[in-house]
């Protein structure tokens, strides 16, 4: 493996990793506040999940770019 | 759904009433009072409002009882039939006083019980710990410190501050001089548990020190405080092992005096209930000075089964009236009605929210892509197979428990289904272990962790998410063109339009499509960005692009599925890589834990992101919320599920 492939690899994974971070973050947040929503009104389950998961498209573009890297470079 | 008015003579108000009740199919709605019409609400009676008052708290009062029966042991809940023309709440609660005066004695005491199996173990361990500080204590008997005349005194100090410890000893100090001894070992963070030794004679110069409200101690409880630290432990620990068992006996107790009642109190909590809901039912009607009137909402073909079997409960005496309702009318209940197949789907829709009144039901779409998409992400023949007996054993085991678990198993077992096939399509079987066992890629399609599998794999996910975001907009627009909404329907054809446009355009720049092309997709995408564009008038500058590049990322978002997907073959890998490493029997231990925790990410993974992209990705297209859902005047939930009795015999 030359370095160009090596600087590759670790760029995909910063890509994946740093939107990995940001998503966890948010996500984290979010969670509290859904946990906290949900056990005063249970109904806002649906809801709940639907905000918790927003933030992972963060990552899904993360894995695109990284996807893209690993193939187009 | 179709608007009924039930009309009749007002002295069979209240039969009529108990009959609409007993019938469980008419969602009760307020009934107007226009001018003119001589309707009038039914005048505020003041002995109704006390007998409202007496129900509300009898139920509370039986809630609580019936709460306090084990499920096993807890009667079904009786249908509807039994509603009684009026009930003597008072003389319910007369009947049950008896037993709940003797039932909230035991509760206390179960209560005590269950508070001191809390509390005393956080004694035993600092006392534990201050055994060795004070051996020479711990060895003498109670009746050797009485013969001593010494007296002991165990403390649990919660610190505010770390001067507490050394202010104690120094108040005790002027007291005693030098007539006590004070061990402490901190118990935690904010705890230090004390021993404090002194003579006999100043036990009340002790207890004023210790009773000063700057000295925050926490007694021992009463019992164990006279004994010696071993014997105070010793007695607390034989109390610790013997609470279990002394619980478990107070909740039989309280069992054993609720449970010879619970159906008979059943069958009042059914009663008051009803009772009380017809007395709801009151503020919604309205009369004349001969007449009632009362409204509501029937599923349409329903209304002729209702008319007749009305007519005969109530001898004829009355006028049923049938009316449509406005395609735009918000107030109309929803009662989502699909096929067998698609009906475990309506419990995960309704998750996000009740559609609104004639607007379309995701459960279909939910229910052809939901389990496509599961499978894609898990696409294992070995993981499908177990995520299939597992479904199949869970749709058992709630036949007849709650709907929506019933609904999940299903989804599962869909989902499973859709795991086979794409196993069968990825030639995975617990990851690469198919390929290690057989020595050769038996993939049909593509081995997903293959190399050359990233790009079909991603235009793959690709092509599903434009499927269902194109079907989601279609949708969309069919139903702006049933409310007759032209803005929404111009603003999802231009989106339509450009996404159209884009992705012929990429298709195009990657060689898959001519470069004739070209042009008209170009042409394609710039009108459906100026239509988005005007719509919006002068904030269509900002909101129109922000729009068409959301739903770009929503075709993007559905990457996930290659995304998840690859994690677990990886994940799948890794454990036969692992499992491979060491000796055998280390190797099934490990490869089982690798692949059990692979198992129970991709139950629970791909289901949630299979929601998430129908929730904001799909249904944000066409999906309209805010429906009331149809709840029909003295529906009963004894089996949970399905439509109302008379909607059942209907039907």
């Amino acid at each position: 493996m030359d370095i160009g492939t090596g600087l590759v690899a670790i760029g995909a994974g910063l890509a994946v990793g740093l939107a990995a971070l940001g998503s966890g973050y948010a996500q984290g947040r979010i969670g509290a506040a859904a946990i906290g929503a949900i056990a005063e009104k249970p109904e806002m389950t649906g809801r709940a999940i639907l905000l918790v998961a927003i933030p992972e498209t963060l990552v899904i573009l993360g894995f695109a770019i990284a996807a893209m890297t690993i193939l187009l470079l | 759904m179709a608007r009924v008015r039930v009309i009749g003579p007002k002295r069979d108000l209240v039969r009529a009433i108990e009959e609409l009740h007993t019938l469980e199919a008419l969602h009760l709605d307020v009934v107007g009072t226009a001018v003119g019409t001589g309707l009038a609400s039914v005048p505020e009676d003041h002995g109704r409002d006390r007998h409202r008052g007496e129900l509300s708290l009898l139920l509370v009062e039986l809630d609580a009882l019936l709460s306090l029966v084990t499920r096993p042991d807890r009667p079904t809940p009786v249908g509807g039939d039994q509603v009684p023309g009026s009930i003597d709440a008072s003389a319910m609660r007369s009947a049950i006083a008896p037993t709940v005066h003797e039932v909230e004695a035991r509760v206390r005491e179960l209560e005590e019980l269950e508070a001191e199996a809390v509390i005393l173990p956080r004694y035993v361990q600092p006392l534990r710990q201050l055994l060795p500080l004070v051996p020479w204590l711990a060895d003498l008997s109670d009746h050797d410190l009485a013969l001593l005349r010494l007296d002991t005194a165990a403390l649990v100090l919660n610190l505010e501050n770390d001067t507490v410890l050394s202010r104690l000893r120094a108040e005790v100090a002027a007291e005693l001089g030098e007539r006590f001894e004070l061990v402490a070992t901190a118990v935690d963070e904010n705890t230090v548990g004390c021993v404090l030794v002194f003579p006999h004679d100043a036990g009340d110069v002790v207890s004023g020190l210790l009773g000063r409200e700057h000295v925050r101690h926490v007694a021992l409880p009463v019992r164990y405080s006279k004994l010696s630290l071993k014997g105070a432990i010793e007695a607390m620990e034989k109390r610790v092992r013997a609470l279990p068992a002394a619980i478990q006996e107070a909740q039989a107790a309280v069992r054993a005096l609720v449970s010879p009642h619970a159906a008979q109190w059943q069958l009042y909590r059914t009663a008051a209930a009803a009772e009380l809901e017809q007395l709801d039912a009151i503020r919604l009607l309205r009369t004349t000075d001969r007449a009632y009137v009362m409204e509501g909402w029937l599923p349409r073909n329903e209304t002729g089964r209702f008319r007749e079997e009305l007519e005969q409960r109530l001898g004829g005496h009355v006028v049923v009236e049938e009316s449509k309702p406005a395609r735009d009318d918000r107030c109309v209940p929803v009662l989502l009605r699909n096929a067998r197949l698609v009906r475990p789907f309506e419990a995960l829709a309704q998750f996000l929210d009740v559609p609104r009144s004639a607007s379309l039901d995701p459960s279909l779409v939910m229910a052809v892509f939901m389990p496509l998409m599961f499978g894609i992400m898990v696409g294992d023949i070995g993981y499908g197979v177990i995520l299939l007996v597992l479904g199949l054993y869970a749709r058992r085991r709630f036949a007849h428990g709650a709907r929506v678990l019933r609904d999940i198993s299903f989804v599962l077992v869909a989902g499973a289904a859709w795991s086979l096939v794409f196993g069968v399509l990825f030639g995975e079987f617990f990851g690469d272990l198919g390929k290690r066992l057989l020595g050769y890629d038996w993939a049909v399609w593509m081995y997903r962790p293959g190399a050359q599998a990233l790009e079909p794999l991603l235009l793959f996910a690709i092509a599903i998410g434009v499927v269902h975001v194109v079907l989601g907009l279609l949708l969309g627009m069919w139903q702006s063109a049933r409310f007759r909404e032209s803005r929404t329907l111009l603003d999802r054809l231009g989106t339509l339009l450009v996404i159209a446009g884009l992705f012929v355009v990429a298709g195009v720049a990657a060689d898959h499509l001519p470069e004739t092309a070209m042009t008209p997709a170009v042409a394609v995408a710039i009108v459906g960005l100026v239509l988005v564009l005007s719509l919006h008038g002068a904030m269509g500058l900002m909101v129109g692009p922000l729009e068409l590049l959301g739903a770009l990322g929503n075709i993007l978002s559905y990457l996930r599925l290659a995304a998840v997907g690859l994690a677990s073959a990886y994940l799948a890998i890794v454990a036969n890589e692992l499992a491979l490493a060491g000796p055998i029997w280390l190797g099934i231990i490990v490869g089982t834990l690798f692949h059990t925790l692979n198992l129970a990410l991709a139950g629970f993974s791909p289901m949630v992101q299979a929601l998430r992209l129908h929730y904001v990705e799909c249904s944000s297209k066409f999906f309209e919320g805010g429906g009331t859902p149809f709840h029909p005047f003295g529906e009963r939930h004894t089996t949970g599920t399905g439509p109302s009795r008379m909607v059942e015999q209907i039907t």
